[in-house]
């Protein structure tokens, strides 16, 4: 996005703090922020969870990009500082980056509140509209969750009948995939080459047909549309 | 009895038990050597009857015969009974030499002179040895007071009968026992004809007979009053039996003998019918310890059904003996001792004083033996019965325990082969996430970051292409892991990961998952499968409108898990789902679980299995590495 590093021509807007144990993936983090350094300020890369919130602390960041698995235990450390963070210093946005394709893990991120989270995959690090898309979505409270998790759930809810998605017609069913990503009206109506105006008609029609409220907060609304898509069909009694 | 013959005896192996049982007294099968005696037993009685009915010396031959004939027989079947059930007690074969002692005591009924005398002195034997039985039995040495029951017997004998035969012309033996009053053939041992000192005898010799029956009758009334339950039950036949007798024999002394009165034929036939009675007594007391032996070792089944522990088995030992102090030990092999049930090591010395001991097993292999009160060992049936009794159910026990043991050890190391397999899984399932699926993610990276400085030119179309083929690759690689270890399950549990499972299941499925908690890593891997498997089951074989619904909860037993269809169904053990079913059935059991599948042609399937608390709970926590 050039036009926004035009408009920051004096300090970064992105003050960010990288929490990552693997080598190559840190070094990989590393030059994909490299070449953003206009916009994007690298504060601290850090090796643990325990690090991680005393940069965070130390330097007050805006946006921490975090492993998801890091030490101590090599679980879910990444969720657990976005958590955390959540208290302690609301203002920050958190990236959570992770191998696991599985939408437990993006559900658990929005479990506490989805404003200002997002939930990669690490291969997106080095992509650089993605990284730099997610980095400015969890700074302005947005959520982003990696399209391939998203994918993963439709495709498997679309082979099972009489699955509530199979009743959505194709277009309602991708741009409900699109706003559980966490893209925009905007970016959904780029992608499926609609006009806004039409994106906008079918989040109305669908979001009434599925009984969901349509939130005006985006964050809110990625949230609601990924557990629809991930837990609709799980429900007992949903099925007649 | 010896000790040393009852320790040497060790009984209850099962083909010993059952030659035992047939030849015992009561058994079937009589040995020829029995049927000899018993054989001759009825010569001598016939003989017996013969001589006394054709002498013509006898007063009253016919009462006189029946008795010979009822003593004879019986003794001779109770000392063949007795030398069977008892073989390594002499008392069988006193009651044998009794019987011979009665047959020459026919003697008496003949005229001649001198068997007429042998007779005589036969009568005197049979009161001799009669009163021998009775202080002895059931041993067969006197001991203690018996000795002096005897002494004076024998005095009886030395100055009374001696010196009345050497000097009375007529004779007629004991009173009581006295066979011919006029008609009796002359002395051939008359040594000095004095009548007046012959009668002096008469009174000294009725003095010590009546001397002789009443310590006869207080020996027994003490012995009973002093002995052991256990012996009682032994001795009071005999008792009963004996003591009409023994009170026959002193009254007949006092009245007949000593007071004059001349004996009537009343009190002939109340005597002829107290001897007939007594030795019924030896027979009887065989016949009720071996009834009572049955018993208790029918009481002894019964209380042992089920468990019982060492401990109360040994409780019951004592009960039945009838013994505090008795005790079992058990025979440890490889040290070559017996130890009481604590372990601690059992002296059993054969010069104990008061305790005896009997050893039970298989052939010559101690098992265990019971010590016991050294009263007992007059009691072998009763010793026996309850040391079988016991070996039974201690032996079952230890079957049983064999047997628990050995499906413990099959089932602990049919975990064990889970428990490596899957946390070798779970290695696996690190290593490549850790390890190669992170170097390519690293790669992919850099592929990324070189395609964005080549974009626009050929390159950067060769590149996106290859970015493409990357993707399909990892994909391949992070599904392939997933597929060796699900690493949801290891982080977060069964319900996560059955959640996970059931999102990106193409299955049209419901789920009620609780959370049970983090269970141990082979329950939990277990589990998983099975619903895995189940499952798959289900997208195969249930019929395309099929809805399958999973569960999984916590009740207050166990962990349980069911997975549902509507399907088709099939039915069971027809081949179908075999490998499947095996496997799950496989899995659970390794981890002591329990797995249930319910199916019929149009109803469904139905797939529950449980793993209980205590079985799958957690000991420690899992680190992680």
């Amino acid at each position: 996005m050039s036009s926004a590093s035009e408009l920051s021509n004096t300090e970064p807007v992105y003050r960010i703090v990288v929490a990552e144990d693997a080598y190559l993936i840190r070094e990989g983090i590393r030059s994909a922020l490299e070449r953003e350094k206009e916009e994007v300020e690298v504060l601290e890369y850090c090796p643990d969870f325990d690090s991680l919130l005393r940069a965070v602390e130390e330097h007050a960041p805006n946006v921490v990009i975090t492993d998801i698995r890091m030490p101590p235990t090599n679980t879910d450390e990444g969720i657990q500082a976005a958590t955390a963070l959540r208290e302690s210093n609301p203002g920050v946005g958190v990236v959570v980056i992770s191998q696991y394709v599985s939408p437990h893990y993006a559900l658990k991120l929005f479990e506490h509140g989805s404003a200002g989270r997002a939930y990669l995959l690490k291969e997106r690090v080095g992509h650089r509209i993605q990284l730099l898309e997610a980095i400015r979505e969890v700074a302005a409270g947005g959520s982003v969750v990696d399209p391939k998790v998203v994918d993963v759930l439709v495709e498997a809810r679309m082979r099972a009948k009489n699955s509530l998605l199979s009743r959505l017609s194709t277009r309602e069913r991708e741009v409900l995939a699109g706003v559980a990503t966490g893209a925009s009206n905007a970016a959904i109506a780029d992608s499926l080459f609609l006009t806004k105006r039409a994106v906008e008609k079918n989040i109305n029609s669908l979001f009434a047909k599925l009984d969901l409220t349509d939130d005006k907060s985006t964050s809110r609304r990625v949230r609601a549309a990924l557990l629809f898509i991930a837990d609709s069909d799980l429900e007992p009694g949903t099925e007649s | 009895m010896t000790r040393a013959a009852v320790s040497r005896e060790f009984a209850s192996d099962q083909p010993e038990l059952d030659l035992e049982l047939r030849d015992s007294a009561f058994g079937t099968a009589l040995r020829r050597s029995d049927l000899a005696v018993i054989a001759v037993a009825l010569a001598g009685a016939a003989a017996a009857a013969a001589i006394v009915s054709s002498g013509g010396v006898v007063t009253a031959p016919t009462a006189f015969a029946t008795v010979l004939v009822a003593n004879i027989v019986t003794l001779a079947v109770g000392g063949v009974a007795w030398r069977r059930g008892r073989p390594f007690s002499l008392f069988g074969n006193l009651l044998l030499a009794e019987g011979a002692l009665v047959f020459v005591s026919s003697l008496s009924g003949s005229s001649n002179s001198v068997l007429h005398l042998v007779g005589l002195l036969g009568i005197w034997g049979t009161a001799f040895g009669a009163s021998w039985l009775l202080v002895v039995f059931p041993s067969s040495r006197p001991a203690g007071a018996a000795w002096i029951v005897m002494g004076i017997a024998l005095a009886t004998f030395l100055v009374g009968e001696l010196p009345l035969i050497l000097t009375s012309s007529s004779l007629q033996g004991l009173t009581s026992l006295s066979s011919c009053a006029t008609t009796c053939p002359a002395n051939p041992a008359l040594a000095v004809h004095a009548p007046s000192v012959a009668t002096a005898f008469r009174y000294v010799e009725d003095a010590l007979q009546a001397a002789w029956g009443v310590g006869l009758l207080f020996f027994l009334a003490t012995r009973f009053a002093w002995a052991s339950r256990a012996r009682r039950r032994l001795i009071l036949p005999v008792f009963v039996s004996a003591a009409p007798l023994a009170a026959a024999f002193t009254l007949s002394a006092v009245v007949f003998g000593l007071a004059g009165v001349s004996s009537s034929a009343t009190a002939r036939a109340i005597f002829a019918g107290a001897r007939i009675l007594y030795p019924l007594g030896f027979v009887a007391g065989l016949l009720f310890a071996r009834a009572y032996a049955g018993e208790a070792l029918a009481f002894m089944a019964r209380k042992l059904v089920g468990r019982p522990s060492v401990a109360t088995v040994e409780q019951l030992v004592r009960r039945v003996l009838d013994d505090p102090q008795a005790r079992l030990v058990f025979w440890l092999p490889r040290s070559e001792q017996f130890v009481d049930r604590h372990g601690r090591p059992a002296v059993l010395d054969p010069g104990l004083e008061t305790v005896t001991w009997r050893a039970f097993g298989h052939g010559d292999a101690k098992v265990l033996a019971v010590v016991h009160d050294l009263a007992l060992g007059e009691d072998p049936e009763l010793v026996e019965a309850v040391g079988a009794a016991s070996l039974l159910a201690l032996e079952n026990r230890r079957l049983e325990h064999d047997l628990l043991d050995s499906v413990d050890a099959l089932r602990a190391s049919q975990r064990r082969l889970v428990g490596a397999a899957s946390a070798e899984r779970r290695k696996i399932e690190r290593d490549l996430h850790d390890g190669v699926q992170q170097k390519l993610v690293a790669l992919r990276i850099q592929l990324e970051l070189t395609r964005d400085l080549a974009r626009g030119n050929g390159l950067g179309n060769r590149l996106d292409a290859l970015a493409a083929d990357f993707d399909d690759a990892l994909d391949e690689l992070r599904s392939a892991a997933h597929g060796i270890y699900p690493p949801l399950l290891a982080d977060e549990g069964l319900e996560a990961a059955l959640r996970e499972v059931a999102r990106r299941s193409s299955l049209p499925l419901t789920v009620d998952l609780e959370d049970v908690g983090r269970l141990s890593e082979d329950c939990e891997t277990a589990i998983y499968y099975c619903c895995l498997e189940a499952l798959q089951n289900v997208a195969k074989h249930a019929g395309d409108d099929a809805l399958a619904s999973l569960r999984l909860w916590r009740d207050r037993s166990a962990v349980r898990f069911s997975v549902r269809d509507d399907g088709v169904g099939y039915v069971p053990r027809s081949g179908i789902n075999g490998a499947g079913l095996t496997n799950m059935t496989d899995r659970m059991g390794a981890v002591g679980g329990t797995l249930r599948v319910r199916s019929r042609p149009g109803e469904g399937t139905m797939v529950e299995g449980g793993i209980a608390s205590e079985a799958s709970d957690r000991t420690g926590d899992v680190i992680r590495v």
